[in-house]
């Protein structure tokens, strides 16, 4: 008895020791991860081919926004008035107080259009009062031209029954236009988009459809997405799908639970039919 | 690290001396093992106390820095039966801690409930793309466990479930529903359509949204008669003056009851050490709200109360690519939510349970 | 002369022949693997168990469960013994009171195991934590304490006044045994309400939980107990009557019957509709989504139990003491089983927004329960041997032959 007794004490001892030392590695910190892969230094927001941020430390540590590594997407956003001006004046929203309602402007990213207008679409050539639209309210195909906008020939847009001048101004081709003729700047489309689309520029105002990110608070600052952030006015249909919303790569799923070797099961339906 | 105290030394020496020696005993059966009490209080004695010892040893920190705070946060109070000196002492430790372990500046705030205020947030489930970016944007803001390497190491406080819509084939109509038992009293009405809780939530397609799906996140709807709440044993999740179901990670016991009672499975258990690299924390955190939990504690969505008691928009309404998040002041007649409520179809997820979430899912 | 009882008992206990020391060492040598995982359990976290934030109860909660219901079981001894004068209960009784009190050690240290943070239950204890009258568990960690004190205030204080020689204080005494006998069985039944009040899980939401719990924890209960006395009979020298084994079997047949009759019940209505509220009792019986770990533990649970049923209805095995084990032994596995991991696991099966996931118990899980289940044998033999002691009269204050008593 005192033998397997002396014996089990031994064994537990050098047990106890073995056991503190891997203790120790065991508490030590948290399991460190390798640091992040180089993630994609510029990231889209809502849609390919609109408003993009390229990340940067505003402080140590804390970047303007953390982008997805799997899509390019921007998952967080640091500073959500980055790039933002005044929204400008819109019916209805004047409670807001000054410099409050922010957008993202578009009017600088149009490189060539300040060029087409005052090279050629200015109304000033030859005399263009009123001026000479292709009769058939087709856009005629130039070459030079054809490139720039691919969805030109044929606009998804309304179905036929509407076309390129009934949103662009005639001769000055870096604004939109509204029912009177006078310009609308590209930073507020929603003055021209809600004509047609009133009940979703009514929700858009309450907040209620689009987007809005800042301070929730009525009359807290915010940044409003105008409406091409989202859509893309040339391609709304989107061949049959007639979403409004192209469709993008979603981010990846959620991590199986233990015991699980993957998610097949999922595929089959509980009650079958 | 002291292992054991007990004598060890020296096996023969004594250690009761108050039971007279046994007598040889005249029965056969116990001639052979001649153990006396002695003997086996000493062995008992030695083994248990060793390995009491070694178990103690083991528990313990190996770290003494560490182990002056985790003391006094051990021993910390529940965190609404603080004073407030107690609430800024226990703030104060939290964010040494959090500044050492994570090598950056950390602040916790202790931000109060704002008067006024009744936190509601509405989701558009026809917008819907299921996109998942939502889930990513929490996890960005939040500082939950992220590691890859185990099972359980990632917490993800949205699901967004994938349902497929319904369809009615010509070629079923008759045939009787496909289960074996009993009697057939209808036909092939099994494909489902509309809103079962019958889907995926590991669906990877190349693009979403698919044809033939519809998408619906769901989080802690935040009830205004939470089931999780009545069945805490400890009181450690409440509901705050402004309608967020906290919890004070600190003082739960990781007993797991708040997850069985919950009805939209809202709640996650940090089922060991949270992985999470120092570049992924985020420093700006608040007590109730995304400071990094430990092991053994439940967490959930609190609606970014880092962000929302400073007014600011949760982080997955901010990131939802279509707008279908909308976060705001139920109190507040023209937010965004209180419009929703008045202008659109909105319902709840499991209404019948009389939960009454702040949570709705409304569609135009 | 409370010094000289413990030193007494504990001096009885500890001597004993080769089959006794074998018998604690080997569960002394679970114990260890016990603390071990405990230690695991508590530094790496609940990772190392095969519990999932989908299915967070698992092989802790199911012995948990079932281990309310065996010390609940005890009820079945005392009662008969006091309410109806039954001799032969009335002398093993107090074995019975032993039994619940390691059953509620056994389960208090699953409750430990089952914990994220078992360093911090103190915050369930008033003053230095708070109690919540809302919730179950908190009721539940109440009437276990509860149920504890009394079957120690019962149980010793009835050894005590045999070894004194002093007769019982039945005054307060007896008040004290019906408040055990009431008090038996509120723990089964609030532990039931832990699992029945909640709607989020269809599978237990049900007013059928708290009687089911009753009437198989009335039936393993009691099996375990007829095993016990039958080894009582063959390693000591006393002897339990013929007729208190045979109102346990009684008891026993008509629980188990009645379970099996709630089981087919409850298989009845929520199979007939098959909503997605059965989800749950279709994965414990046929599988759901294709994922089936689980049938074939229920089907054999089943098996078990009819099987046991049918064999205590026959006179004849039933009053045959070598073949009556066989039949305890399938009921206690039979309800182990249905109860524990058969009810415990499919009721997070679907979670409910419909995510369906499975589950088996890791290494760590199930040395822990082996563990447990060891330290309650332990417990439970320490226990035992001591109160036969001092029922055979081996043990008497101020008796010289206390001390030169050896136990086989």
């Amino acid at each position: 008895m005192k033998k397997f007794a002396t014996y089990a004490l031994v064994l537990a001892l050098s047990g106890s020791a073995l056991y503190t030392v891997i203790a120790a590695e065991k508490t030590a910190e948290p399991a460190q991860e390798q640091a992040a892969p180089a993630e994609p230094l510029v990231c889209f927001e809502s849609r390919k081919g609109a408003s993009e941020i390229t990340q940067q430390d505003i402080k140590p540590g804390w970047p303007n926004v953390k982008c997805s590594p799997t899509t390019g997407a921007a998952l967080w956003y640091g500073d959500p008035f980055e790039g933002t001006v005044p929204m400008g004046k819109m019916p209805l929203l004047d409670k807001i107080p000054e410099g409050h309602a922010l957008v993202k402007p578009r009017s600088e990213k149009l490189a060539l259009m300040p060029m087409c207008s005052t090279a050629c679409h200015n109304g000033v050539g030859p005399q263009f009062t009123p001026p000479t639209l292709p009769k058939d309210k087709r856009p005629t195909p130039i070459p030079t031209m054809a490139a720039m906008v691919p969805d030109l020939q044929d606009l998804q847009h309304g179905r036929g029954r509407i076309w390129c001048m009934d949103c662009h101004h005639t001769t000055k081709r870096n604004m939109l236009v509204d029912n009177f003729g006078d310009p609308v700047s590209f930073d507020q489309p929603q003055l021209l988009c809600g004509k047609c689309h009133g009940d979703k520029m009514r929700d858009w105002r309450d907040g209620i459809h689009g987007k809005r990110i800042g301070e929730f608070t009525t009359g807290g600052k915010k940044r409003w997405f105008t409406c091409t952030e989202c859509h893309n006015p040339h391609n709304v249909q989107d061949g049959n799908r007639n979403k409004g919303f192209v469709q993008l790569q979603p981010e990846p799923s959620p991590q199986l639970a233990k015991g699980m070797k993957d998610a097949k099961h999922e595929l089959v339906h509980p009650v079958p039919h | 690290m002291t292992l054991s105290n007990t004598s060890l030394a020296d096996p023969t020496r004594e250690q009761s001396s108050e039971c007279p020696v046994q007598p040889a005993s005249a029965d056969p059966s116990t001639a052979v093992l001649k153990t006396s009490r002695r003997d086996f209080l000493k062995t008992g004695g030695m083994l248990s106390m060793s390995s009491l010892m070694g178990t103690a040893a083991l528990m313990t920190q190996s770290d003494d820095a560490h182990a002056a705070v985790e003391w006094a946060e051990h021993f910390q109070k529940n965190y609404r039966l603080m004073t407030d000196k107690e609430k800024d002492e226990a703030r104060l430790r939290l964010e040494k801690r959090y500044s050492f372990e994570y090598g950056k500046q950390v602040s916790v705030d202790t931000t109060e409930a704002q008067p006024g205020v009744l936190m509601g947030y509405a989701l558009n489930i026809r917008k819907c793309i299921g996109c998942r970016r939502c889930v990513h944007a929490c996890v960005a803001e939040n500082n939950q466990s992220r590691g890859k390497q185990r099972a359980g190491e990632k917490i993800e406080w949205i699901q967004v479930l994938r349902m497929e819509r319904g369809k009615f084939d010509q070629e079923k109509m008759n045939h009787g529903y496909p289960e074996g038992l009993g009697i057939q009293v209808g036909g092939n009405a099994y494909t489902p359509a509309g809103q079962v809780l019958e889907g995926q939530y590991h669906y990877n397609p190349e693009k979403v949204p698919e044809e033939d799906a519809n998408y619906m996140p769901i989080a802690c709807m935040q009830c205004e008669k939470p089931p999780c709440v009545k069945v805490c044993p400890v009181r450690t999740t409440y509901r705050e003056p402004d309608g967020v179901v906290v919890i004070d990670y600190n003082w739960c016991i990781g007993c797991r009851m708040c997850m069985g009672a919950c009805p939209y499975w809202a709640r996650r258990i940090n089922v060991t050490n949270p992985v999470l690299p120092k570049e992924e924390m985020n420093p700006v955190t608040h007590y109730l709200g995304n400071r990094p939990r430990m092991r053994g504690v439940v967490e959930k969505c609190h609606w970014c109360l880092q962000r929302s008691r400073h007014n600011r928009y949760p982080a997955c309404v901010e990131v939802c690519p279509v707008g279908a998040r909308k976060f705001g002041n139920l109190l507040d007649p023209e937010s965004e939510v209180s419009l929703i409520l008045q202008r659109k179809n909105v319902f709840r997820l499991k209404a019948e349970l009389n939960t009454f979430p702040k949570f709705f899912y409304f569609y135009d | 002369m409370l010094t000289s009882f413990v030193s007494d008992y504990v001096r009885y206990v500890l001597k004993g022949g080769t089959k006794f020391y074998a018998w604690m060492g080997s569960l002394a040598v679970l114990i260890l693997g016990m603390l071990y995982v405990f230690y695991l359990q508590n530094t790496d976290g609940l990772i190392v168990t095969g519990m999932t934030s989908q299915i967070h109860d698992g092989l802790y909660f199911a012995n948990l469960v079932f281990l309310v219901g065996v010390a609940a079981g005890a009820v079945t001894i005392v009662f008969p013994a006091y309410a109806y004068h039954h001799e032969g209960m009335h002398k093993v009784a107090v074995l019975g009171e032993m039994l619940a009190i390691t059953a509620v050690i056994m389960v208090m240290m699953f409750v430990f195991a089952h914990m994220g943070r078992p360093d911090r239950l103190w915050h369930m204890v008033p003053p230095w934590g708070i109690y919540s009258f809302s919730s179950m568990l908190g009721w539940d960690v109440m009437v276990l304490n509860g149920y504890l004190i009394l079957n120690i205030v019962c149980g010793f204080y009835y050894l005590w006044c045999k070894y004194t020689g002093n007769p019982l204080n039945k005054k307060w005494f007896m008040p004290v045994v019906w408040i055990a006998i009431v008090w038996a069985l509120s723990i089964h039944t609030v532990t039931a309400f832990l699992i029945s009040t909640m709607p989020a899980r269809p599978m237990w939401f049900h007013s059928m939980m708290p009687i089911r719990f009753i009437t198989t924890a009335f039936a393993a209960g009691p099996a375990l107990i007829i095993l016990i006395f039958l080894i009582v009979r063959k390693n000591t020298k006393f002897w339990v009557d013929d007729s208190a084994i045979k109102l346990l079997t009684t008891i026993v047949t008509w629980c188990l019957g009645i379970a099996i009759f709630l089981t087919l019940s409850e298989v009845v209505v929520e199979l007939y509709a098959r909503t997605e509220h059965a989800n749950g009792l279709y994965y414990l019986m046929f599988g759901l989504h294709g994922l089936t770990k689980l049938v074939p533990w229920f089907w054999s649970a089943i098996v078990l139990m009819i099987g046991a049923f049918i064999l205590f209805l026959i006179p004849s095995f039933r009053n045959d003491f070598t073949k009556l084990p066989i039949a305890c032994a399938m009921a206690f596995a039979g309800i182990w089983i249905e109860k524990g991991m058969g009810l415990i696991v499919p009721g997070f099966i679907p979670t409910p927004i419909g995510e369906v996931t499975e589950y088996y118990p890791s290494f760590v899980e199930v040395m822990m329960t082996l563990g447990i289940w060891a330290f309650g044998f332990f417990i439970l033999t320490i226990l035992l041997k001591g109160a036969i002691g001092i029922l055979l009269g081996d043990i008497k204050f101020g008796d010289s032959k206390t001390v030169a008593a050896a136990a086989k």
